[in-house]
């Protein structure tokens, strides 16, 4: 079967530092693959381990973005594509690309990262699934195919819901769904010779939105702290209005 | 002003009409719920069996045939499914995840990024919006609202099976007490050691990243931070937990949070009311006897 991933690469976020106004310093940071997209490769690669079939990925992204690609490769992706043309968070655009290419590719699931843990948006596996005309399933913890349909287990607040879908259809993964391998080194070596599909998009940015600022947010909380072993009277005295 | 919000999580529905009560009018499709009636909505619609696939066919029908200014979305899965189905047939962006939302000639919201590190403030022109759970406490009104309840088509899905997780039961989201563990607690079997501060509060325990996915000690509903549960308990209070960036982001909404810590340095002591820096082992105890 043909699986289609979709990738994201984004900055290294524990590495933002912040300048004298609170705001992100965001040049020269190191990039890497998103932490749900390892997840959604993982799932890609077991369907294909488990099913048979072949993984393609794809990455709306930058020219910078082929580092990323290799390290799919390198996790058993077995054929690439990257995007240029990323500029910003905007579902809809992101949406559009790579709709656009999956309309011209073969695909019986497409798998991608439930939210994006730079924006925690989570829109894009509606918008491609109405764009592709295509079910769609979130969050998915399990996911197991037979013949033309899937059936995705799907992680709620008391229960797990496996749920029935044709296929082709839109599954968007949990991280509880799997543990992404750690590539070999012989992985990595072999992945770094293999060829990436480059082409350049047309992203259709809109004027729509402006950010105002961008500032980590102040504490408003008292940070009043004891040292010592001290202050546990003080705590016990506050706590004790709970009970 | 008139705005359409839905939840399938009735608890977040009641959070955002609470919020934006007074501001505008507010009709609410939803999960049934038998309080929600009783917080200021002007019509609420209760559908049974929502899928994606009839819950999106009903929206984008309602939404062309009813004008609203603004939709606001809970950001559930189900949710955010939603939101990006009708964004795209309804040809309207979506701002997603928004925790604060201020009207003039154009709106104002605002949400966090790069991982809750910082938030952005933007201004758009934007219908339509998902809204974090926890946006305000939500508070009944003195006015009742018009129920209806509505029919969906049948869906294409079909649930195979359920299972009931074990979990203790307890939603964390609705703790009034949390008593919260980190990786500073060394082990699993050292939550017994931090049991009788819970039960003396009559508290809900829950976890950070590591502690619910990465070493298992906790089971995953228990998890608190951007990627987990969004709490917001009267008191928090965090053993061993160093208080990364998406760990902060999930406890804002608590009243008081109290951070205990060996590490003097530890974040978590930038974003608590009370911090002890010391030994967990030691200060719990004493604190349990000090409650007795």
């Amino acid at each position: 079967m043909d699986i289609a991933v979709l990738v994201k690469q984004t900055v290294d976020m524990d590495q933002i530092k912040l300048n004298d106004n609170n705001e992100p310093i965001m040049d020269n940071l190191p990039l890497k693959m998103d932490i749900l997209s390892k997840n959604a490769v993982e799932a890609a690669v077991q369907l294909k381990e488990k099913y048979g079939g072949k993984v393609t990925a794809f990455i709306f992204g930058t020219e910078r973005s082929t580092s990323t690609m290799k390290e799919a490769y390198a996790m058993g992706v077995d054929d690439g594509t990257v995007i240029k043309g990323y500029q910003k968070s905007d579902p809809a655009v992101t949406g559009a690309i790579l709709g656009e290419e999956l309309k011209k590719s073969k695909y019986d699931i497409i798998v991608l990262g439930d939210q994006s843990s730079d924006s925690y948006s989570g829109l894009l596996a509606g918008i491609l699934s109405s764009e592709l005309g295509l079910n769609v399933i979130t969050n998915a913890i399990n996911i197991e195919i037979k013949d033309k349909t899937a059936n995705v287990t799907v992680e709620s607040e008391s229960e797990d819901v496996t749920v029935e879908t044709e296929l082709p259809a839109v599954v968007s993964v949990a991280q509880e769904i799997n543990e992404p391998r750690l590539p070999k080194v012989m992985q990595i070596m072999a992945a770094g010779k293999k060829n990436i599909n480059i082409i350049e998009g047309k992203p259709d940015y809109k004027d729509d939105s402006r950010v105002l600022s961008d500032k980590a947010p102040e504490s408003q909380r008292k940070k009043i702290i004891y040292e010592d072993g001290k202050g546990i009277d003080e705590i016990a005295k506050i706590l004790k209005v709970v009970k | 002003m008139k705005a359409l919000v839905f939840s399938d999580e009735p608890k977040n529905a009641r959070e955002i009409i609470t919020y934006l009560r007074g501001k505008m009018d507010i009709d609410v499709i939803s999960a049934e719920d038998k309080e929600l009636p009783e917080y200021g909505a002007k019509k609420v619609y209760f559908y049974r069996d929502g899928f994606i696939d009839n819950l999106s066919k009903f929206l984008v029908d309602y939404l062309s045939k009813n004008k609203y200014d603004f939709i606001f979305i809970s950001s559930t899965n189900t949710g955010r499914e939603l939101a990006g189905i009708l964004s795209y047939r309804l040809k309207m962006k979506c701002m997603p995840e928004i925790f604060s939302f201020e009207q003039g000639d154009k709106t104002v919201t605002k949400r966090f990024f790069h991982g809750g590190k910082t938030v952005v403030e933007e201004e758009s022109n934007f219908h339509m919006f998902t809204v974090s759970p926890g946006i305000c406490e939500a508070e009944k009104s003195d006015k009742k609202s018009e129920v209806e309840n509505m029919t969906l088509d049948k869906s294409n899905y079909k649930i195979v099976n359920v299972k009931s997780k074990n979990t203790a039961g307890t939603d964390i989201r609705n703790a009034r007490v949390i008593v919260s563990i980190g990786r500073g607690l060394g082990s699993q079997e050292n939550i017994e050691k931090i049991k009788p501060l819970v039960e003396e509060l009559h508290a809900e325990i829950a976890g950070s990243r590591p502690v619910c996915l990465d070493y298992k000690w906790l089971s995953e509903d228990k998890q608190v931070g951007l990627s987990g549960k969004k709490v917001r308990p009267d008191f928090y209070i965090a053993l061993g937990i160093s208080g990364q960036i998406q760990h902060i982001a999930g406890i804002r909404g608590s009243k008081t949070i109290i951070a205990i810590n060996k590490d003097k340095s530890a974040p978590i002591f930038e974003e608590c009311d009370y911090g002890i820096v010391g030994d967990l082992f030691t200060i719990v105890p004493e604190l349990v006897e000090k409650l007795k």
